[in-house]
């Protein structure tokens, strides 16, 4: 027995000691202010600094191509270099652990959810308030941000700083072919009553009247969040889901909203299939002329033009109104953050402003065919649909209402409404499930 | 397991295990110079692994429990809630349907794939051809998940291979392959067909030990194909179905991307909330990028995923424990 001690000893005391460590380096909030970088003067010399950057692009995609000229332009006028990792969506992933060490990026970029959650709602993301004073081309960066872009955008930090500073947006839309039906394009529905009398319209003709891909929740959602928002305007749908009582459910403008994707469900407007296929299997066949219409992102004159009929003629129009209520157009801000711990912020700073020179901005409407942050940039034949509805509309509201709630959409929204809208329940039980299980959710995550 | 003598195993081949190393057991207690050789050696040899394993596997998993108590998005403040994560965690309809696959897939898929890659390798035996065989069951365990999630789409979209080769046949309204809940049994399947070669190949070589003179004595005395199996072939490989128990195991609680990418995950979304494993319970939690990060919940339905498969783990050695033939 003795012996055994004795020689287990040792191995006990290295395993003590590594828990030990272990435990002092893992977890516990970011501390010290010393590493924290005092960015106030963004306009400091930063000859001769290395910025890191973690890009959500990949290298080949036509976003990076833009962000990837800019930089080399950024590196030539101000003598800084950027070491710059051309990481992929899953940057703001690895951005959470990387947070606790003291090996931060200068700058990230991602769209609005990703940067929310990463840093932006945690608190880890630096104000960003002097790079909307920056001047650009004569003007200073918030007045070539139009003001309604940011009213609903809730990118303000705890001291009224904005930690994100967008360089473009991605928008929703119903998506059709121009070529085939000049006439929506020439007369698109503006109301439910009139989207509703299209689709019976077009259901006389040889294509699907409508396309979905029903294996995404978060494409099958779009239909009862817009319907919402038509309801309540932007916000509502927010105010919908943190309702800690989920009694809000039950409110005679959700139930219709709700009846509303319920009546599509079962009206045979879906292309068959929808319910059981794997994505994109559908909107492949929207894109070859099986359906006419399809609720989708700004992405998807990009996503489809690989394998899109010949002579595709993207156009859009947006999700109709609801009563006569005025309506909203979603906008999914890209742009950048930079960490607290951040150890060039002046630079990263800097290097985010450049990005909305017009220079850039036109690259990004005309090459990557998005949808640039300046209004005065030049866009794609395909996004001006949207283009038109932004500049038209009073309101902008964010994707998924901007909703990031842990879990929420993934474990309460999604599964439901995928039930909903693939017509497996009644638009009362999806009401009252989504009551009950919201319930529980804010009991568990209050 | 343990090596020690055969005592009995209930049929007379077995019985008498020829040029067996016999003693060996007895040789330990009494080299008392060669054990006190062996414990001296116990730091040097032991150590360095035992650091690595401390470092790499359980102080992660001591930090994993810390952070399970936690209510925390993966950086800033964490705000301590005790065990809230897992009476939360529990209480989830959708952490028990997870749970129930993991369960599905452990069990139901874990017997199809031991009684196939069994019959298999009885099979496999007297073939010709056998090495071939034996690579081509093999081969689709080489194949990365993600291949067969794509092959999905191909074979069992409405306008897929299975449905072009059914309206021929007169088909015309055929099942809906890949609704959400027969996605599932699909992915069960698909386990099946990808795991048994691998499991075979193993069982093979055990079966490929017994040696043919088991095989003459069973003939001369004019046992049935079933008694041979019952009293030669399972006992002598029991040893590797045991291992093989605890490999299925500790693979199917862990089984994540076939899932992941069988379902609406090619690229955009998440798989619908029917096929759902722990794993990807866990993973959705944590890193699912719609929505801020629950590490807590997240690394509180990993510990109990681990929990599970110790528990799992011990119990089928405690169940498949035998005395090890040695022949």
């Amino acid at each position: 027995m003795g012996k055994t001690a004795r020689y287990f000893r040792p191995t006990a005391l290295l395993l003590g000691s590594a828990l030990v460590f272990s435990v002092t380096g893992c977890g516990g909030p970011a501390s010290s202010s010393s590493a924290e970088a005092q960015a106030d003067d963004m306009t400091t010399s930063i000859d001769g600094q290395t910025l890191t950057y973690w890009s959500m692009w990949k290298e080949g995609e036509a976003q990076q191509k833009v962000i990837a000229s800019a930089i080399k332009d950024f590196e030539k006028d101000t003598g800084a270099k950027v070491d710059v990792q051309w990481q992929g969506r899953s940057n703001t992933q690895k951005l959470v652990p990387a947070l606790n060490t003291n090996n931060v990026p200068d700058l990230v970029d991602g769209a609005y959810g990703k940067l929310a959650t990463s840093v932006g709602d945690t608190g880890q993301a630096l104000g960003l308030g002097s790079t909307y004073d920056a001047d650009v081309d004569g003007k200073t960066v918030s007045e070539l941000i139009p003001e309604k872009y940011l009213k609903n955008a809730d990118i303000s930090d705890e001291n009224d700083q904005p930690w994100m500073l967008p360089y473009n947006f991605s928008s929703e839309a119903f998506w059709f072919n121009k070529k085939d039906h000049p006439e929506i394009a020439a007369n698109p529905p503006k109301t439910w009553d009139d989207f509703m009398a299209t689709l019976k319209k077009l259901e006389k003709g040889k294509a699907a009247p409508l396309a979905a891909d029903g294996d995404i929740g978060g494409y099958n959602s779009a239909w009862i969040i817009n319907l919402v928002l038509r309801h309540g305007g932007p916000g509502s749908f927010k105010k919908l889901a943190a309702d800690t009582s989920g009694e809000a459910w039950s409110s005679p403008e959700v139930l219709d909203s709700a009846k509303k994707v319920e009546e599509i469900a079962k009206s045979g407007y879906l292309i068959s299939g929808y319910d059981a296929s794997k994505f994109p299997a559908q909107q492949q066949k929207w894109a070859t002329g099986k359906a006419d219409l399809l609720l989708n992102g700004s992405w998807i004159p990009a996503e489809t033009a690989p394998y899109a009929s010949k002579g595709f003629d993207y156009a859009s129009f947006q999700f109709p109104s609801v009563d006569g209520n005025p309506t909203s157009v979603r906008a999914d801000f890209v742009g950048f953050s930079i960490p607290r711990k951040a150890e060039h912020a002046a630079a990263a700073e800097q290097l985010a402003v450049t990005l909305l020179d017009k220079k850039y901005q036109d690259q990004f409407g005309a090459k990557a065919k998005v949808l640039p942050i300046r209004t005065d940039a030049t866009i794609a034949p395909e996004m001006q649909d949207i283009k038109d509805a932004v500049d038209e509309t009073e309101s902008i509201n964010l994707a998924f209402d901007g909703v990031v709630f842990p879990g929420y959409q993934e474990k309460i929204l999604w599964p439901n409404t995928d039930q909903l809208f693939l017509g497996k329940i009644t638009a009362e039980e999806y009401v009252k499930k989504m009551q009950q299980d919201q319930k529980q959710y804010w009991k568990d995550n209050g | 397991m343990t090596l020690t003598p055969v005592q009995e195993v209930g049929a007379e081949p077995a019985e008498q295990p020829r040029g067996a190393p016999r003693g060996r057991k007895k040789k330990q207690e009494s080299g008392s110079s060669i054990d006190r050789q062996r414990r001296k050696l116990l730091i040097p040899f032991v150590g360095p692994a035992f650091l690595f394993y401390t470092i790499l596997f359980i102080v992660p998993s001591i930090g994993a429990f810390w952070i399970s108590l936690h209510k925390w998005s993966g950086s800033g403040p964490m705000k301590f809630v005790g065990l809230k994560n897992y009476s939360q965690v529990f209480r989830d309809d959708l952490f028990l349907t997870s749970f129930g696959n993991t369960l599905l897939l452990l069990f139901v898929v874990g017997i199809a794939i031991f009684v196939i890659a069994f019959g298999l390798s009885l099979v496999l035996r007297d073939m010709m051809g056998k090495k071939i065989a034996r690579s081509v069951i093999f081969f689709p365990h080489l194949i990365n998940a993600l291949v067969f999630g794509v092959l999905a789409g191909f074979i069992f979209n409405p306008g897929g291979l299975v449905n072009k080769l059914l309206e021929p046949l007169g088909v015309t309204d055929p099942p809906k392959w890949l609704a959400a809940d027969n996605l599932f049994p699909l992915i069960m399947v698909t386990m099946v067909a990808t795991t048994t070669g691998y499991f075979t190949t193993i069982l093979m070589a055990g079966v490929d030990r017994i040696p043919p003179y088991f095989y003459e004595d069973c003939a001369l005395a004019g046992a049935t194909p079933f008694q041979r199996l019952r009293y030669v072939i399972l006992p002598l490989t029991w040893d590797v179905f045991g291992t093989c128990a605890v490999l299925w195991t500790i693979s199917s609680i862990k089984i994540f991307e076939i899932i992941w990418v069988f379902g609406g995950s090619s690229g955009a979304g998440l798989p619908p909330t029917e096929t759902w494993t722990t794993a990807v319970y866990t993973y959705v939690t944590a890193f699912s990028g719609q929505s801020t990060p629950a590490y807590g919940a997240a690394t509180a339905s990993a510990i109990i995923s681990l929990a599970l498969i110790s528990v799992l783990v011990i119990i089928l050695r405690r169940a498949m424990r035998r005395d090890a033939v040695e022949f």
